[in-house]
C-alpha cells in the first residue's frame, strides 16, 4: 500500500488528477481528463509500466459519455494502475497511443468498431476487426438493440409445438 | 420408338441407383470427419476420438483438411465471420459430403439466440443431414449420432448434398441475406 500511496502522490504532484481509488490492494483506478491520458501514459511507461494490458471502452448512456479505460502494469512491483477518461458521446473522437504502446494497435480497431469512437492519427484503427461488413450502429453502444438485429438478420427456427405444457402438468 | 428410349432411360436410372446402393455401402464404411471447432462443444470431441470412446472402432477417422473429409461436424455457435469460413470449407468438400450440426446452438442459436454475432439456424445455409441437441452433447450421444449418419448413409437419406446442389439459389439467397457477401475479404487474404 505504501508504494501505491508513493505513486499517488507523484501523480498528484505532476499531473491533474481528477479522482483515485483502489479496488484492490496492487491495483489502482486514476481518473484523469481526456487532454491529459498521453502525458500521463508516457510517464507511466517511463516510470516501469511498460505493459498495456488491456484498452477497452464503456458506454456510459445516461451521462451521454463514452469512457477510454486502460490498465497497465508493471512487472517490478506488479502494480495495476487502471487510467480512466471521458469523451463526450456525440463526438467520440481521441488522439491514438500506439505512439505510446504501439500494441494498441489492435485495442483501438477493436474499439472504433464495437463503440464507433475515433482515434486520430491511427488510419488502421477504421479497418474491420471482428465484425466484417458490418453496416449497423456499433454494436456495444448501449442503444443498439442485438435481438432485434438478430431477428432481422438471422431468421429463427420456427416452431410448430411448444413440447413445454407438460411442465405445466406436473406443476 | 419412344418405348426403346423410355426403357433405357429407366434402365440406366435403375443402374445408376444400384451403384449408388454400393457405393453407399463403401461410404458408410470409411468416413473422415472434419471437425470444425467454432464453439465450447468443442471439448467433447477429444475423448469422443480417443480411446475412451473411441470413434475408430464405427470406422470413421479425423481427417485435417475439408478437401478429403467426408463429414463436417460443425461444434456450436457460428458468427457471421466463421459462418463465412464454414460456407467456404463446405463448398471445398467433394461430394458426397455430410453436415452433423452440434449442439442447441446450431440448432436454434441456443443461448446465444439474440446475438448480433452469431447465426440461429445452421439449415439455412447449408443442408445439415443430422443434428445433435444438447448444450453440449455428450461423447455417448456424439457416438450415437455417428451411429445414425452411418446408418442413414446405408439408406441412401444423408442427401444433404443434393438438396444443397437442387436449391442452391435458396441457400444462397440465405447466404447472402445474412453475410451480405460470402466472399472472405480480410487483410490475411489482401
Ligand atoms: S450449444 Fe452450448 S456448448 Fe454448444 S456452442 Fe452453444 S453454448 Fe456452447
Amino acid at each position: 500500500m505504501n508504494s501505491m500511496n508513493s505513486i499517488v502522490d507523484d501523480l498528484k504532484g505532476k499531473f491533474d488528477i481528477i479522482n483515485v481509488v483502489f479496488p484492490d490492494d496492487m491495483q489502482m483506478a486514476v481518473d484523469v481528463d481526456k487532454n491529459d491520458v498521453h502525458t500521463v501514459l508516457s510517464y507511466l511507461k517511463t516510470i516501469g509500466y511498460k505493459q498495456l494490458s488491456l484498452m477497452s471502452g464503456v458506454d456510459w448512456i445516461k451521462e451521454n459519455e463514452f469512457e477510454v479505460v486502460f490498465i497497465v502494469f508493471n512487472w517490478d512491483n506488479g502494480i495495476h494502475i487502471l487510467l480512466r477518461t471521458r469523451l463526450d458521446r456525440e463526438n467520440p473522437v481521441f488522439r491514438t497511443i500506439t505512439g505510446i504502446y504501439p500494441g494498441a494497435q489492435y485495442y483501438e480497431r477493436d474499439i472504433h468498431e464495437f463503440f464507433g469512437i475515433e482515434f486520430e492519427g491511427n488510419p488502421m484503427s477504421y479497418k474491420d476487426l471482428f465484425l466484417e461488413l458490418w453496416d449497423e450502429m456499433p454494436p456495444m453502444r448501449k442503444d443498439f438493440d442485438p435481438l432485434a438485429y438478430s431477428q432481422d438478420k438471422f431468421p429463427e427456427r420456427k416452431y410448430e409445438s411448444q413440447f413445454i405444457p407438460e411442465v405445466g402438468v406436473i406443476k | 420408338m419412344f418405348n426403346i428410349v423410355e426403357d433405357t432411360q429407366k434402365t440406366r436410372e435403375d443402374t445408376r441407383k444400384t451403384w449408388e446402393k454400393i457405393a453407399d455401402y463403401f461410404r458408410a464404411n470409411s468416413i473422415w470427419m472434419k471437425w470444425y471447432c467454432t464453439g465450447c462443444g468443442a471439448m467433447e470431441m477429444p475423448p469422443t476420438m480417443t480411446s475412451r470412446f473411441d470413434m475408430e472402432q464405427l470406422g470413421m477417422g479425423p481427417m485435417a483438411t475439408p478437401r478429403q473429409a467426408d463429414v463436417l461436424l460443425i461444434t456450436g455457435y457460428l458468427s457471421a465471420k466463421t459462418l463465412r469460413r464454414v460456407i467456404y470449407s463446405y463448398e471445398q468438400m467433394q461430394d458426397p459430403k455430410y453436415v452433423i450440426g452440434f449442439g442447441s446452438c446450431t440448432l436454434n442459436g441456443g443461448i446465444y439466440f439474440d446475438s448480433y454475432a452469431t447465426m440461429t439456424r445452421l439449415d439455412h445455409y447449408i443442408p445439415v443431414d443430422l443434428y445433435i441437441a444438447g448444450c453440449m452433447p455428450r461423447p455417448e450421444a456424439i457416438m450415437n449420432a455417428f451411429d445414425t449418419l452411418i446408418a442413414m448413409i446405408k439408406k441412401g437419406e444423408a442427401k444433404g448434398w443434393k438438396h444443397y446442389q437442387d436449391n442452391y439459389e435458396w441457400y444462397n439467397a440465405n447466404q447472402i441475406h445474412s453475410l451480405k457477401e460470402v466472399r472472405v475479404k480480410d487483410e490475411f487474404h489482401e
